[in-house]
């Protein structure tokens, strides 16, 4: 009986230190990227040295170690949405901005993206929207990617809408996409086909140069 | 927070652009936009507190942001200085690291404000010192567990009650008896009734005065049998009841079976039920006795009702280790006090120590300064020895003892923040409503993305309250929706989507449908929103974004009379798209419908 409570007597002690080292073990390992210089950035974006600036602190601020994984982004961005849930366009919108894939957005991504974005050509900005749009990378857009995006689009609204929002409402409005988009009604939008109707239809035109001003 | 998803916002303007393809309606007009730095010396300006030191001292750390060309994109040209908005204070340290090499953490800081700054500075917080490490793990470690135990007490309050089943609810109903009055009544109900079960079996064997024909007396159990019989029926079926409602609920019934205050549940009703079974059986009619002294345990059930005995329970708990010393040690000392006494007694005759064992209870009778005096020795040597043993007694008990009163107040104070912290929330919350400043060019670009979305879906955004109304009363979706469908055509520039109350434009009214004099409304309109601006319609979803969702109170909808008027703003460029808005419904004989973009 004495054995046994020495033992019982020894053992958390241990416990604690072992939790101490795997806590160490996760802080040493946490990522930190910095960014090119702003020379660089300058030369591969259209924006000016100082809008980099301004960029970047705000950048930095959010994400102190430099890269904005996926559920920061979710995150940051539900922030903006507060009454649906803006997790899965934001998952898509991630995917857009991280162009090579490695599940970051370092600033570098994020700069490039909004240079296109913000300063872009309307043809460089509807390539853009293409590549949102579709999921898979494959140069098509079907209808199922775009029932995904405009579910994504729709939830990001929330419950609480006037009128009140129906299950096939996301539906309806990717039939109307596809009639306006889909040309030779072969039931996918290529990138030509894409560009083409955006740039023949005025109100898109409009909209492209909305953001103009952001920065 | 606020400040930072502000930085972020011209980033998610900039991806509104993937809407636009989609949307079928013209979008909103944006509004109007306002507008607005060898080896050398370096000057770091830190929030107006001036640093100076070399470029070669920072740039001896080449992995962290003054060490690397990452610094460039603070520079500030028109005072040839690096410009960094942060704590000056904490500052101090980080540039003495790159002095001395030793990073120090000050003990008057917070500890999340440092780790931030740390971490902005790109400093792993590793290369902290000796002289300091301990403190700061050990500060760091208090902060987490503060955190996690804000985590594990805010989601009880989170649930919206619609989205719960009933069985949830149920749940929920059990472990927060607060939260309804019906959970609130069965929580008194089931104490009282734990509480006559345990009176009922202790006043069972109090001697209730004698019958005539029997020689000595009866207790009362024996005399009333049958009442007893019948109280102890009913709380038996009331917690077998309140058992298994709760083995209903429970969210994993495996868990909860496996659960402490379930076994005491169990261990406090089965007696009865076995003593239902095996009844007038001689033979383990002694075993039927025993059992009925678990009854003893339904006081265990009053854990629930007690937080002070589950703190005392998980105090024992946590303490395991400590008790368990206080254990071994008290057994060594017994086994060796007794041995000594023993052999110290064989010699004198009649001595009560016949063996080892039976000298186990001097021991700790003595050790524990019980002295009972049953048992005393006559020996000098025995008396000698028990002596030693009373006095080591005190010094082996009082050893472990503050560790436990220590680890007993800890996790008391604990439990008395949660409990603080509960009660501090709702003046926090409606401090903060007042406090938060409200940065109204980011509210007015976050009001126009948010209405460009309404436009891509051709829905539009609408508060709780007002979603729930507009549910009940069916009948007027359609008149409104004629209204809406009027009004968006005559002016383009639609609806904004934002009761902000703290400029209150010019509006016209085009050609809203209102019978309502038109007048009275819109001085009800004012007078209704000053009215309910006070009410913070927290919720905390939208709370951490500007103090504009708390504003956000549809104009009442349990008054009968119809307010509001369809307001539309005037042509853009020079005016910030604000107004108040709501749709109304016409006639106001029929129930009100009020829409209110709440945002």
């Amino acid at each position: 009986m004495g054995a046994l409570m020495v033992i019982f007597s020894l053992q958390p002690k241990q416990r604690r230190k072992t939790t101490d080292s795997v806590e160490d073990e996760l802080e040493l390992s946490a990522v930190r990227h910095r960014p090119e210089g702003l020379e660089q950035l300058e030369a591969q974006t259209r924006f000016s040295r100082k809008e980099l600036q301004i960029l970047y602190r705000g950048f930095k601020n959010e994400c102190p170690s430099g890269v904005v994984n996926e559920e920061t982004f979710k995150d940051i961005y539900s922030q903006f949405f507060p009454q649906g849930d803006a997790s899965t366009y934001a998952h898509f919108l991630f995917n857009a901005f991280d162009t090579d894939h490695n599940g970051s957005v370092s600033f570098e991504d994020f700069v490039m993206g909004l240079s296109i974005l913000l300063r872009g050509t309307v043809q460089e900005k509807l390539n853009w929207a293409f590549n949102l749009y579709d999921i898979n990378k494959d140069g098509y857009i079907t209808k199922e990617e775009m029932l995904d995006i405009m579910k994504a689009i729709y939830d990001m609204m929330g419950k609480c809408t006037y009128p009140v929002l129906k299950e096939e409402t996301p539906r309806q409005h990717v039939e109307v996409f596809f009639q306006k988009m889909d040309k030779n009604k072969d039931g996918v939008v290529t990138i030509d086909e894409f560009i083409d109707c955006c740039q023949n239809d005025e109100n898109i035109m409009r909209s492209m140069h909305l953001f103009e001003n952001v920065l | 927070m606020a400040a930072g998803v502000a930085a972020w916002l011209p980033f998610a303007r900039a991806a509104a652009i993937g809407w636009m393809p989609v949307a079928t309606a013209p979008m909103p007009v944006p509004p109007q936009e306002k507008r607005r730095g060898k080896d050398g010396l370096i000057v770091l300006n830190v929030s107006g507190t001036k640093f100076q030191t070399w470029r070669d001292t920072l740039e001896r750390y080449p992995d962290t942001l003054l060490g690397s060309t990452e610094r460039d994109f603070f520079f500030h040209e028109d005072s040839n200085e690096y410009f960094f908005d942060r704590d000056p204070d904490i500052f101090r340290h980080i540039l003495n690291f790159y002095r001395t090499g030793k990073l120090h953490y000050p003990r008057q800081e917070c500890i999340s404000a440092y780790d931030e700054e740390l971490s902005f500075f790109g400093i792993i917080p590793e290369i902290i010192g000796d002289c300091c490490y301990e403190e700061y793990k050990d500060r760091r470690r208090e902060n987490q567990e503060r955190i996690q135990d804000d985590e594990e007490a805010d989601p009880g309050n989170e649930l919206v009650s619609a989205d719960l089943s009933f069985r949830e609810s149920m749940w929920r109903a059990f472990e927060n008896p607060h939260t309804s009055t019906m959970a609130l009544v069965f929580y008194y109900v089931t104490g009282f009734f734990i509480a006559v079960s345990v009176l009922a079996n202790v006043a069972e064997t109090v001697p209730c005065g004698s019958v005539p024909n029997r020689a000595k007396e009866m207790s009362c159990g024996e005399r009333y049998a049958l009442a007893f019989f019948c109280l102890d029926t009913a709380c038996v079926m009331i917690f077998t009841v309140e058992y298994l409602l709760r083995l209903l609920a429970a969210p994993s019934r495996y868990r909860f079976v496996k659960s402490v205050m379930s076994i005491i549940d169990v261990v406090a009703i089965m007696p009865y039920y076995i003593g239902l079974v095996m009844t007038d059986n001689e033979d383990v009619s002694g075993a039927f006795v025993t059992l009925r002294v678990f009854r003893v345990f339904r006081i265990f059930k009053f854990s629930r009702h007690s937080a002070g005995l589950r703190i005392l329970g998980y105090t024992l708990k946590s303490c395991a280790s400590e008790l368990g010393f206080l254990l071994f040690s008290l057994t060594m000392a017994i086994i060796i006090f007794a041995t000594v006494m023993f052999y110290a007694e064989k010699g004198s005759s009649a001595s009560k120590f016949t063996s080892i064992p039976a000298a186990f209870w001097y021991t700790i009778v003595t050790m524990t300064t019980l002295g009972y005096g049953d048992m005393v020795p006559k020996t000098i040597m025995g008396k000698i020895f028990g002596s030693i043993c009373s006095l080591s007694g005190v010094l082996v008990i009082a050893l472990p003892v503050p560790v436990i009163v220590s680890n007993f107040s800890r996790i008391y104070h604990q439990s008395q923040r949660a409990e603080k912290r509960r009660a501090q929330k709702a003046s926090k919350e409606a401090g903060q409503a007042l406090v938060c400043k409200t940065n109204p060019n980011f509210e007015v670009h976050h009001h126009h993305l948010l209405h460009c979305l309404e436009k891509t879906t051709n829905h539009e955004f609408l508060d709780e309250k007002t979603f729930e109304t507009s549910l009940r009363e069916v009948t007027l979706v359609k008149q409104v929706s004629r209204s809406s469908s009027i009004s968006s055509a005559s002016s383009p520039h639609g609806f904004t989507s934002c009761c902000s109350r703290r400029k209150r434009k010019t509006f016209n009214v085009p050609n809203s449908n209102m019978s309502v004099g038109l007048q009275g409304s819109i001085q009800e309109l004012s007078t209704i929103q000053i009215r309910e601006r006070p009410l913070t319609n927290s919720r905390s979803s939208r709370s951490s974004l500007n103090a504009k969702f708390e504003e956000t109170v549809p104009l009442n909808c349990e008054q009968p009379y119809i307010t509001a008027a369809v307001i539309s703003m005037p042509t853009p460029p020079g005016t910030t798209p604000e107004g108040d808005d709501s749709a109304s419904s016409t006639d106001y004989s029929q129930a009100n419908i009020v829409r209110v973009s709440a945002l």
